[in-house]
């Protein structure tokens, strides 16, 4: 128990530790992201001081852009669920690493929603009077106790999901299915649930005509699955391209020459060729003899000259193939330009994604010096991961292997479509009802839309929104959006317009005209805005560090068995990642 | 073999790496804290700064005597402290057998605002930024769309022909919105009928000004000021002491008045008499005759189903 609580603690300071660490990108990044942060703090200490009369608030208008990045980030924090169905309900493979960067993803924006709040309370020091127990909840009437509630549910449920399946990789575990999956089933059902009572929190106040309206919980579900996912899309090629640049190994800068292909040996494998593949690879030898025997069958020996191409990405072959001798450099090619993803010595494996999906080759691997690799008929390594040392240690490296692939991006293309499809719908129904009806409830959606009695603030940003959304939605059901330049351009006009829609779009207009039928206009003070931009750097600082974190060891690279040993108390320089 | 064994310089330049990592550690962090200081420093500006003790301060439903004494005794202190006055502060409980419900008379109203004024003097309001728990609306005849009402009307002389006046204040309602928004139960209605406000349990976060369908509550967006000679120090728990930065407070009846027999100010200071004021349990009182006997009466947006205790009638 000790010795587990150590090992935990070391794996919480190891990762503290590599969250330092970077090239100079990384430390210009995190710098900016600081100084952002401190500025948003030093004008937040401004507004403790001289209270919320530094914002552009008023009793007329008493809730403005925090309030509106709050409402929008709960929806971004239950996107993450988006990715969690696919993988767990259909098993959807290429997704499977993509849940955690979402569930991160999830995780810092709650701690954006969180700070929001924080910042918009007039008495942060009172904030103990929220906690059951020793303060005063009003649950279940008040719907901003039951969101105090789910947030912080939602919070602790992501943490641990995320926390636990990364320790297990860590430590090269199988995670344990009881400690997580009901956890993942809770957190769906929970995702939606956060979303639906910042939503009731509008919906619930009868004096306010403009979201007393039961379509704001689906049109708030609706747009979440549209921003979410699409600032998953835009955040995972990010990463993609600040990890799978580097250098995978010592001569994985040497292109293979482009010489014609040389004479190409081949012969039937032997007893003696697993032997010798067992010295590199030690799981092999605790497969039976016997089984070993019959893997033989259809197994050959390819002698493979330098610059030669092994399998090529897209083909429809499906032979799995160990390394016995040489370099083979892997491929992939995404998005127009090509990638190394790895250089493989002696014992390694590759082609075993496409043999056991059965998918297309998902990358093109190329013989980097002369060598001599092992061709397996799937038969022949379903046969070898029978026995579970060598089915783990396959399974361990695919999933090594399947990072954030196109095919993934597209799945959630489809999802960012879909979504935006039933926002666009559900806004149009709103729409009708307030224009068509034209009751005098009609008042704060005029003012949002074509502004009333002179005052028209919030019409050209609404307008935008409603271009952006709509032009989105154009572009994400053509086919052009399947290319990834304007899939990011669209995805970037999502998350913009949607912001747009749900923030200044559905806070500030339920508050216009005021009961009494005043029209106080809002626009967010410098100070505010400050504060904003603090808290939304503050996010991505969190989202950065868990990434830094979470990426080597999904990468396996950052795990129990590669750590040298604490000496005298202190760590040891971590490895450059 | 005349050559040498060469210098250890690896490890030189390896201590002169080590220095110079040291020497930028240090640097980071140092720079670090001297910006995370800097971005503190307006911390230290804050005068309206929460004691120990009033941090810790328990719900007020939840005060003994003692505890409640106590409380009174610091907040006089307070109070003495900030304006050289030393207040009179009480807990006045609701009174047994009393509902208080307010009935206001439309075609009395001449529009005058004096009621607006005694209530700030009345209720210590801040003069800076200025909260006014009243709002007199000027309406078209013949309309209650408030889309129509002038709040910020300023002829030479009132009444104006066409136009009648409609003062709006916290309509203390049976079923209040506000109440149920509140996530720390700081705000709730007592057996008298008037909601009132825990101004040391509020948390600010607004959620029952965007309740309220009357715009009767009012935040605290800034440090209130107050004239020392004008501070009224005669002063209630739940009532009319001065309030603190960033939190809500609202029309409250005057309670340090009414709880102690006496009408509240807007009422004694109305010069037409359009402002009436009792106990609704009992039948002799002004209220029950008029709610008994006028034909048409209103309770504002009687759809929403929050049965207000203010009353708007009229006489012909």
């Amino acid at each position: 128990m000790i010795q587990a609580t150590r090992n935990y603690l070391f794996f919480v300071w190891r990762c503290a530790r590599i969250a330092f660490v970077g090239d100079w990108r990384y430390y210009a990044w995190m710098g900016a992201l600081t100084l952002i942060t401190l500025l948003g703090l030093n004008a937040y200490c401004k507004q403790l001081v001289h209270g919320l009369a530094v914002t552009g608030m008023s009793d007329e208008v008493s809730w403005g852009v925090y309030i509106a990045n709050f409402t929008f980030l709960v929806g971004v924090a239950a996107a993450a669920v988006m990715m969690v169905i696919p993988v767990y309900i259909y098993h959807k493979e290429e997704l499977h690493d993509l849940v955690i960067f979402g569930e991160l993803l999830a995780v810092a924006a709650i701690i954006m929603c969180l700070a929001f709040v924080t910042v918009d309370l007039g008495r942060p020091d009172h904030f103990w009077h929220l906690i059951p127990g020793i303060g005063q909840m009003n649950f279940p009437a008040s719907m901003l106790s039951w969101d105090v509630i789910v947030l912080n549910g939602y919070l602790l449920l992501n943490v641990h999901i995320c926390g636990y399946l990364l320790y297990c990789r860590y430590q090269k575990k199988r995670p344990s299915k009881w400690f997580y999956i009901p956890f993942v089933f809770i957190a769906i059902v929970w995702a939606i649930s956060i979303h639906t009572v910042t939503a009731f929190l509008y919906v619930g106040l009868g004096g306010r005509p403009f979201w007393n309206s039961a379509i704001v919980g689906p049109r708030f579900l609706a747009s979440a699955f549209t921003a979410g996912p699409a600032l998953i899309i835009l955040a995972l090629q990010v990463v993609r391209r600040v990890t799978a640049t580097a250098p995978a190994g010592p001569t994985a800068r040497s292109q293979p020459a482009a010489t014609a292909p040389g004479v190409v040996r081949l012969r039937d494998a032997m007893l003696e060729d697993l032997e010798l593949l067992a010295h590199h690879l030690p799981e092999l030898a605790s497969v039976h003899v016997a089984d070993r025997r019959m893997s033989l069958a259809g197994a050959a020996v390819v002698d493979v000259p330098k610059g030669d191409v092994i399998l090529r990405q897209g083909a429809m072959d499906n032979d799995a193939y160990f390394v016995l001798s040489g370099r083979v450099v892997v491929k992939r090619e995404e998005s127009g330009r090509s990638r190394i993803i790895r250089s493989l010595g002696p014992g390694e494996q590759f082609g075993e994604i496409s043999a056991l999906t059965g998918a297309l080759r998902v990358a093109t691997a190329i013989a980097e010096e002369p060598s001599q690799v092992l061709r397996l008929p799937v038969t022949s390594l379903r046969r070898l991961m029978q026995t579970p040392a060598m089915n783990e240690v396959v399974r361990e490296r695919m999933r090594e292997r399947l990072m954030i692939t196109d095919r993934g991006l597209l799945m959630l293309r489809s999802i960012v479509q879909v979504s935006m499809l039933i926002n666009v719908f559900l806004l149009a129904n709103e729409v009708f009802k307030e224009f068509y009806s034209g009751n005098l409830h009609v008042a704060s959606a005029k003012y949002l839309f074509l502004g009333l009695h002179g005052h028209h603030a919030l019409v050209p940003w609404i307008w935008t929104a409603v271009a952006l959304n709509f032009a989105a939605m154009i572009l994400l059901v053509l086919p052009v959006s399947r290319s990834l330049k304007w899939l990011n351009i669209t995805c970037v006009m999502c998350i913009v317009g949607i912001w747009i829609e749900k923030g200044m779009g559905l806070v500030v207009p339920g508050f216009i005209p005021t009961p009494l039928g005043a029209i106080i206009e809002y626009t967010p003070s410098l100070n505010e805005t400050l504060v904003c931009l603090g808290i939304w750097a503050f996010g991505l600082l969190c989202y950065t560090v868990f990434l830094r974190m979470a990426v080597p060891i999904l990468q396996g690279r950052l795990s129990k068995a590669a750590e040298r040993p604490p000496v005298n108390g202190l760590i040891s320089a971590p490895a450059p990642f | 073999m005349p050559i040498s064994s060469p210098a250890p310089a690896p490890d030189r330049t390896s201590d002169a790496a080590m220095t110079r990592r040291t020497f930028l550690r240090s640097t980071a962090a140092f720079s670090g804290l001297a910006a995370l200081a800097a971005s503190l420093s307006p911390l230290r500006d804050l005068s309206d700064y929460t004691s120990v003790e009033q941090f810790l301060q328990k719900y007020y439903k939840e005060l003994t005597p003692d505890e409640m004494a106590k409380v009174l005794k610091r907040i006089e202190r307070d109070v003495e402290r900030q304006y050289g006055i030393r207040p009179h502060v009480r807990d006045l409980r609701p009174m047994d057998g009393v509902e208080f419900v307010y009935c206001l008379n439309l075609t009395r109203c001449i529009g005058c605002r004096k009621c607006v004024h005694a209530c700030v003097a009345e209720n210590n309001h801040s003069r800076n930024p200025e909260i006014q728990y009243i709002r007199v609306l000027r309406l078209p005849h013949g309309s209650l769309d408030f889309e129509k009402a002038e709040h910020h009307y300023d002829p030479k002389q009132v009444p104006e022909k066409g136009f009648f006046y409609m003062p709006v204040q916290c309509q203390q309602c049976k079923h209040s919105p506000c109440m149920k928004a509140c996530p720390v139960n700081a705000t709730w209605t007592e057996t008298d009928g008037i909601t009132v406000i825990d101004y040391d349990w509020c948390i600010g976060c607004r959620y029952c000004e965007a309740a309220c369908p009357y715009f009767a509550r009012r935040f605290n967006f800034a440090k209130p000021e107050i004239p020392k000679e004008r501070l009224n120090p005669n002063m209630a728990y739940l009532g009319n002491r001065p309030r603190k930065q960033g939190v809500m407070e609202k029309c409250h009846f005057c309670l340090q008045r009414t709880r102690a027999g006496r009408y509240p100010a807007c009422l004694e200071v109305c010069p037409v008499g359009a402002r009436k004021f009792g106990n609704i349990l009992d039948p002799e009182s002004e209220v029950s005759y008029i709610l008994r006997e006028k034909r048409v009466f209103i309770q504002l947006k009687e759809e929403l189903g929050t049965s207000p205790r203010f009353f708007y009638y009229f006489d012909k």
